[in-house]
């Protein structure tokens, strides 16, 4: 706060600054968004405005099929992912020794993709191959294809791959909440669920919130990893980066990249957009409370 | 002990209540270790097993239990082990080119925002790090190529006469793809990081007459270390290891060791990719353990407890 009186200028000049990095990060997306609604495609001198590219993205059935795909598997693992990061935060919240959860918690993040992918590919393959030989050796095929390359591994992927964002985010909301209310809660007769659902989530709600969209949108864009685990399906990422991989950027491939754009862009914009509502609403009704009551 | 007392006035109804409430109670404790054990059968030994898996011999399609260090031999007297080093260096390059653009920001935010809005400021860098790495990396391609957005942008000021051709296919292409993959992530390690240095102290500083050098060097830098640590690793680790940077910016002679790995799973060599993979764990073991003996690294979760 400080520099903010001391020196106005420096101040905005702070702030230009942290926009213009904000911009520059984001100008290839921008900038593939625009090329997106050309008709022309890249590279042309003319410009003319179309949403020819995004009409021919959504009458492609295999990139709906894709599209279909993804969302699923992006439900499934928020589905596991979210309650198993707030489980662990709980349990980390209590825990003696914290630094094997952290550990176990926070690594993923410090693995790069293709090194995950490719030590659990070969993990899932030779699970699977013993899971086989176990089958024989017992007479009956029950144990067959358990870690067969599908779905079932990309989703074991994807939830390591996501559990930390998803972890930190819970954890960092779970610290203004004070124990003492589910103690409370306990000796009033509670059991440990009603105490959880009843008292604490409600105030961990917004962070349980973010952290189902983190790991919607971080399904959504990963592509490393489910490529090297998913079985015979596509999602919509490793369809665009096979098709630019293979025969380069077309303008279909603008418009598809410019789509998983905007979806991020519009949610994180409408939980800043949620955010600033909300805490507007909440500091009026603080003022509301606070005002004196004038007798007239 | 709580059953034997409760169990004995009531009827046999509610010892059957008592019951299934002591085990609900039970189930409930042994859900807290759920997903550790995920994270151990599904991330711990998978990645402790590269160890084990790089000793095998190959086979046609895949491999058999043996030991061989025949992978080792294949990694580090060939190319594979220049092409390793060199991505190393231009990935350091990478990690002191985010520090010295995306610190600052840390520093500011945490210093001159009000403490409501600081969260709000963060999420504006969380942006771009939602769009996929991939199609941002992508998008690149359109930017930086000779009749991309820069050398147009820059022509038309008249700045230049004639396209840049290096800032794309070469080393400088995947340092800036790099930098631009990562950056936010400095700035977040470094707001994590600054919870560390309370806003009095810059008054402090200035009542002492510190000037900024110092103040940084002396006071900022020691306490933020430990995140500013972390950030780095980070952003070094993943430079090495994401494969389609260099594959998409990269030219000749920009592999790194993720593209080592990813070619030799497409290859059907699963020894050579698990021994990179094992020594990409052991340098990322070796520098967090570094790490953690020189700043303490759990120190940068303190404020979450």
């Amino acid at each position: 706060m400080t520099d903010e009186y001391a020196n106005p200028w420096l101040y905005r000049l702070k702030w230009l600054y942290m926009l213009l990095l904000v911009v520059t990060l984001m100008s290839p997306v921008l900038y593939v968004m625009y090329i997106s609604f050309n008709a022309n495609g890249f590279g042309a001198r003319a410009y003319d405005f179309t949403f020819e590219w995004y009409r021919l993205v959504f009458s492609d059935t295999l990139l709906l099929n894709a599209l279909r795909w993804t969302l699923t598997l992006a439900v499934v693992v928020t589905c596991i992912t979210v309650p198993f990061a707030v489980l662990a935060a709980k349990y980390y919240k209590t825990a003696q020794n914290k630094l094997p959860i952290v550990f176990l918690l926070l690594a993923p993040l410090f693995v790069p993709p293709d090194i995950l992918g490719s030590a659990l590919l070969v993990y899932f393959k030779s699970l699977n191959a013993s899971f086989i030989w176990l089958g024989d050796q017992l007479g009956t095929s029950m144990f067959d294809g358990w870690f067969r390359l599908s779905f079932f591994t990309a989703v074991i992927g994807l939830i390591i791959y996501t559990i930390p964002y998803a972890f930190i985010v819970v954890l960092i909301t779970m610290g203004r909440y004070r124990t003492e209310q589910t103690e409370a809660a306990r000796a009033c007769g509670a059991d440990g669920w009603r105490a959880f659902w009843d008292i604490e989530f409600p105030q961990i709600r917004a962070g349980v919130f973010s952290a189902c969209s983190f790991c919607v949108i971080l399904v959504f864009n990963e592509y490393t990893r489910t490529s090297l685990l998913k079985g015979g399906f596509d999602t919509f990422t490793t369809v665009l980066i096979s098709q630019m991989l293979n025969t380069g950027m077309s303008p279909q491939s603008y418009a598809m990249s410019s789509m998983v754009a905007f979806t991020a862009i519009a949610i994180i914009g409408s939980i800043i957009i949620f955010t600033l509502i909300r805490t507007e609403s909440l500091s009026r009704l603080a003022r509301a409370k606070a005002e004196p009551v004038m007798s007239s | 002990m709580a059953s034997l007392t409760t169990n004995s006035p009531g009827g046999a109804a509610r010892s059957a209540g008592e019951t299934s409430a002591v085990w609900r109670e039970r189930v409930g404790r042994w859900i807290f270790y759920l997903p550790l054990a995920f994270m151990v059968v599904f991330f711990a030994v998978p990645m402790a097993l590269t160890v084990v898996f790089s000793f095998f011999e190959r086979t046609m399609f895949w491999m058999e239990p043996a030991f061989t260090l025949f992978s080792y031999n294949n990694f580090f007297f060939s190319a594979r082990l220049e092409n390793f080093l060199t991505s190393m260096k231009y990935s350091a390059l990478a990690v002191v080119i985010c520090f010295i653009f995306g610190f600052p920001i840390a520093v500011f935010i945490r210093r001159s925002i009000p403490q409501v809005a600081q969260h709000r400021v963060i999420l504006l860098f969380i942006l771009p790090f939602m769009v996929s790495e991939i199609i941002r990396v992508f998008a690149l391609r359109p930017v930086l190529q000779r009749n991309g957005l820069v050398n147009t942008t820059l022509m038309d000021w008249g700045l230049i006469d004639e396209p840049i051709t290096s800032l794309l296919y070469t080393h400088t292409g995947v340092v800036i793809g790099e930098v631009l993959s990562f950056l936010p992530f400095i700035v977040f390690a470094g707001f994590l990081a600054m919870e560390a240095v309370p806003k009095f102290i810059f008054e402090v500083c200035d009542d002492l007459g510190v000037g900024h050098r110092r103040r940084f060097t002396d006071v900022i830098l020691p306490l933020a270390a430990p995140g500013i640590f972390a950030g780095a690793v980070f952003i070094f680790v993943n430079g090495l290891g994401v494969a389609l940077l260099p594959n998409i910016l990269g030219g000749p002679g920009a592999v790194n060791a993720g593209l080592i790995a990813t070619q030799a799973i497409t290859a059907l060599d699963f020894p050579l990719a698990m021994a990179v993979s094992a020594i990409m764990m052991a340098t990322l073991m070796g520098l967090l353990y570094i790490g953690h003996r020189l700043f303490d690294l759990t120190k940068i979760l303190t404020p979450l407890n």
